[in-house]
């Protein structure tokens, strides 16, 4: 540890005179000239020989590409992924987009400003610099400006380093030597450092157990959620059976739910025939019917294959069949009302209408389906 | 050159900025001594004065978020109410700091290195007051994260063509950056506080803070290229910001706020409002801790002459819009012009002209600029205005509009006036806290401007 010399400080007050050092030593290539100064002191970077800053190239990058990116992910949002039309304007209306491009160039721009010039171009955060070990760092955070000449090499001269930066009218001269590594990485911090994350994570996973279990959770927003009305699906106080919606009174027929007259359906085949007359209309309602309530199980063309799944192992009427095809319209409404085999009652999904719509589509379906020659001329 | 100095009249010549002689080394220990003392008793009283309304704010908000946003004021058509009023006019405060951090370190004005680090506190403080106006106001705060872009499994994006949407991403990019460019000025006084401290678990905090900083002069090239760079920025940042705030007004079609004044004229009164606050903070701060021998007189004087500057625009701003609303010949605005001063709330436009525009008139007189008191009740009563200009533009304008069987008064809530009380209470709890944690005073910019007076 103390053979390794890392650099020679000088140590001065007055700007001037440490620019002027810096002139003196610089040509004589004792070895790399670095300054410390608590506050940036004008000419020393020239006087030591440092380039201007190029930081500013990379802002101006980083702010055209958040320029651009935020122009394309407007453009994109606006005009592609969510086309929305507002105020008759265009999709892809960049003027109202600016304001948004402005503030993420100015996002980019500035933390590529601070964070870059932090950690790439000064290399920070850096604890073990050897400066920072020495005795002068509290002045030179506080009122003193160090002129530093630093080891390159191993034929690195300490002692002419000295002289020369007394010569050029430093106040006192610090050797500064590399600081000892094995510290830091001591098996013992690396422990201790290991069981306070571990403490750490015990300690907050505990605590959310006990919050979670401890504080009772309030429904915010009660106002919206407790409005002054009666739910239906909610108890009330307010009825003599505790309801909040009011049932029907016994006996009422629901318009479209006339209760069956007959008990099989074969019944309904000999009482009842198809009140509606097949118009575009009503045939498109009995579409959309059997779409939605028939064809996953008696399939689309109503041939009695299943849209749900192979497995399934019923066996739904095939209306394609002789034997279906010949029962009369009520038979069918009749099934439909009561079920049959393994198919449930459908009266209370559809109204009597829906139901006749839906038997005149299966009578299209079994025309469509076993067409004959004279039906496509 | 120092003759011609000499023969100027005092008003005109160099400003001296510093009382009795200042050293580098004694500026760090009058600034940074601060952390390591115990406050004084003073400190306490005024925190628990702070917190006290702060708690009423938090018990405001929770009752808020319990009953829902019912328990405000606002309901057709004055939808915006305190929520919005609040939200511009702290946004407004915190543009002071800004300005002083960035645009008069362009302009190399000297006297703002003294108060440019607690102009920028001030700022994120206020931005942080700001923020949870509009949160809350969303009714639901806890989905306000809505208002980003983010894929989500909704399928669906915002809208970008919306002022509202603007609005977010100025002031998070304006908060992002201010907090940014204030830890930046920070680095180099988190080091001087590190090596002025004894070990101890404070001396590792200010070490971790100034990312082991050691004034290299190689980091200070860059340092000072990245600070000119976001100086630069923030300064068309901080004017982006509350234009975009006011095109939430402006872009719309309500009469009174359909106006193409509105960017300039928020600038202007949101720095009014922001130099106002920084002078009524900045006289108590440097009375109680004795920093009268850096921020002196002649700071405040500026500060005033500024303040007395942005009241004339101001009261520029507010005869162009009435006379916009004469030469419009329409209706409708001019209806609202004349209730800006006459009708239901005509009281609120008579105290905004009288606070923003006439009070600070007195600023005309050197000795009202020196005044600690005259410039305290100025001050006062610039906020009072501030505040009330918002009220008159969102409460007047929105009450009454086209369709007068709409028209509905607008009377704020115990609620509303509590969380108003609450971010007075917070920005003021952070404002102490300020004071006695971290440097008050950019300790390294004003010994780089210390050496420079010394030739």
């Amino acid at each position: 540890m103390s053979s390794a010399i890392f650099a020679v400080l000088g140590l001065f007050s007055d700007t001037h005179k440490i620019v002027d050092a810096a002139n003196q030593i610089r040509p004589r290539k004792l070895g790399r000239l670095e300054a410390y100064t608590p506050y940036p002191v004008h000419g020393l970077d020239r006087a030591i020989g440092l380039q201007p800053s190029r930081l500013g190239r990379l802002v101006m990058l980083m702010g055209v590409i958040g320029a651009g990116l935020a122009l394309l992910f407007e453009g994109w949002v606006s005009a592609v992924d969510y086309p929305l039309v507002t105020g008759g304007k265009a999709l892809f209306s960049w003027q109202a987009f600016v304001p948004v491009v402005f503030e993420v160039t100015v996002l980019f721009a500035t933390f590529t400003a601070g964070l870059a010039m932090l950690f790439a171009f000064n290399k920070l955060p850096f604890f073990g610099h050897p400066v920072l070990h020495s005795k002068a760092i509290k002045d030179i955070t506080r009122d003193k400006l160090a002129l530093s000449i630093e080891s390159t090499s191993a034929s690195f001269d300490a002692e002419a380093a000295r002289q020369a930066l007394l010569d050029s009218g430093a106040e006192s001269v610090e050797i500064v030597p590399v600081p000892s590594w094995d510290r830091p990485l001591s098996l013992v911090g690396f422990l201790r450092t290991i069981a306070a994350i571990v403490a750490a994570c015990v300690v907050a996973g505990a605590g959310l157990y006990a919050a979670e279990k401890l504080i009772p959770v309030v429904p915010p927003l009660i106002h919206m959620h407790d409005q002054p009305k009666l739910n239906a699906f909610r108890e009330s106080a307010f009825s003599a059976d505790g309801r909040g919606m009011r049932p029907a009174v016994t006996g009422a027929v629901a318009r479209g739910h006339l209760p069956p007259a007959f008990s099989t359906p074969e019944e309904a085949g000999i009482l009842l025939s198809n009140p509606l007359p097949l118009t575009q209309a009503i045939a498109e309602r009995g579409r959309r019917v059997f779409n939605d309530h028939c064809a996953i199980c008696h399939g689309t063309v109503g041939n009695g294959v299943p849209l749900l799944s192979r497995v399934y192992g019923g066996k739904p009427g095939n209306f394609l069949s002789k034997e279906i095809g010949a029962r009369p319209d009520g038979h069918y409404f009749g099934v439909l009302m009561l079920g049959k085999n393994a198919m449930p009652s459908y009266a209370a999904d559809l109204d009597t209408d829906d139901r006749w719509a839906a038997v005149h589509y299966i009578r299209i379906l079994q025309r469509a389906q076993n067409a004959k020659d004279e039906d496509l001329r | 050159m120092k003759s011609a100095i000499a023969s100027l009249p005092e008003a005109l010549g160099p400003m001296e900025l510093l009382q009795g002689p200042v050293t580098p080394g004694s500026l760090d220990d009058q600034v940074l001594q601060f952390p390591a003392q115990r406050p004084p008793l003073a400190w306490f009283v005024a925190l628990t004065v702070t917190l006290t309304a702060l708690a009423i704010g938090v018990f405001c908000m929770g009752w808020t978020l319990y009953y829902g946003i019912g328990v405000w004021g606002n309901n057709r058509p004055v939808a915006w109410g305190f929520g919005i009023i609040n939200f511009v006019f702290w946004v407004g405060i915190g543009h002071a700091g800004t300005l002083i951090s960035a645009i008069l370190f362009l302009l190399r004005a000297r006297w703002r290195n003294a108060i440019a680090r607690f102009a920028e506190a001030m700022t994120i403080f206020a931005v942080i007051c700001a923020a949870i106006f509009p949160v809350f106001h969303t009714g639901r705060p806890w989905f306000a994260y809505w208002l980003f872009p983010y894929p989500n499994e909704r399928s669906i994006w915002v809208n970008f063509r919306s002022p509202l949407i603007w609005d977010v991403f100025a002031v998070s990019t304006y908060f992002s950056v201010s907090l940014l460019f204030w830890y930046l000025g920070l680095v180099p006084d988190f080091a001087s506080l590190r090596d002025r401290t004894p070990e101890g678990w404070r001396k590792r905090i200010y070490s971790v803070l100034c990312l082991g900083w050691r004034g290299a002069a190689s980091h200070w090239v860059h340092y000072d290229k990245a600070y000119l760079l976001l100086a630069g920025l923030a300064t068309g940042l901080v004017i982006s910001v509350h234009s975009v705030v006011s095109f939430d007004f402006a872009v719309s079609l309500v009469p009174g706020w359909h106006m193409t004044i509105f960017p300039p004229y928020f600038v202007a009164g949101a720095i009014f409002a922001g130099f106002a606050m920084v002078v009524i903070v900045l006289t108590v701060v440097r009375k109680t801790m004795n920093l009268s021998n850096l921020i002196t007189d002649n700071h405040l004087d500026v500060m005033n002459k500024l303040i007395l500057a942005m009241s004339c625009i101001m009261g520029y701003a507010y005869c162009m819009e009435g006379g916009t609303a004469w030469y419009s010949a329409n209706p409708y605005i001019q209806h609202t012009f004349k209730n800006y001063i006459s009708g239901f709330y005509g009281w609120a436009g008579i105290t905004t002209i009288t606070c923003n525009i006439i009070i600070p008139q007195v600023f005309w007189f050197r000795r009202m600029r020196r005044s600690i008191p005259a410039m305290i009740f100025v001050a006062l009563a610039v906020t009072l205005g501030m505040w009330m200009e918002r009220f008159v533009i969102i409460v007047i304008s929105l009450h009454q509009d086209y369709l007068p069987s709409s028209w509905h008064k607008y009377i704020p809530t115990k609620i509303d006036f509590g969380i108003l009380l609450g971010s007075f209470g917070l920005f003021f709890t952070l404002v102490l806290l300020f004071a006695r944690v971290l440097p008050v005073i950019a300790t390294s910019e004003m010994k780089a401007s210390l050496s420079e007076r010394q030739p």
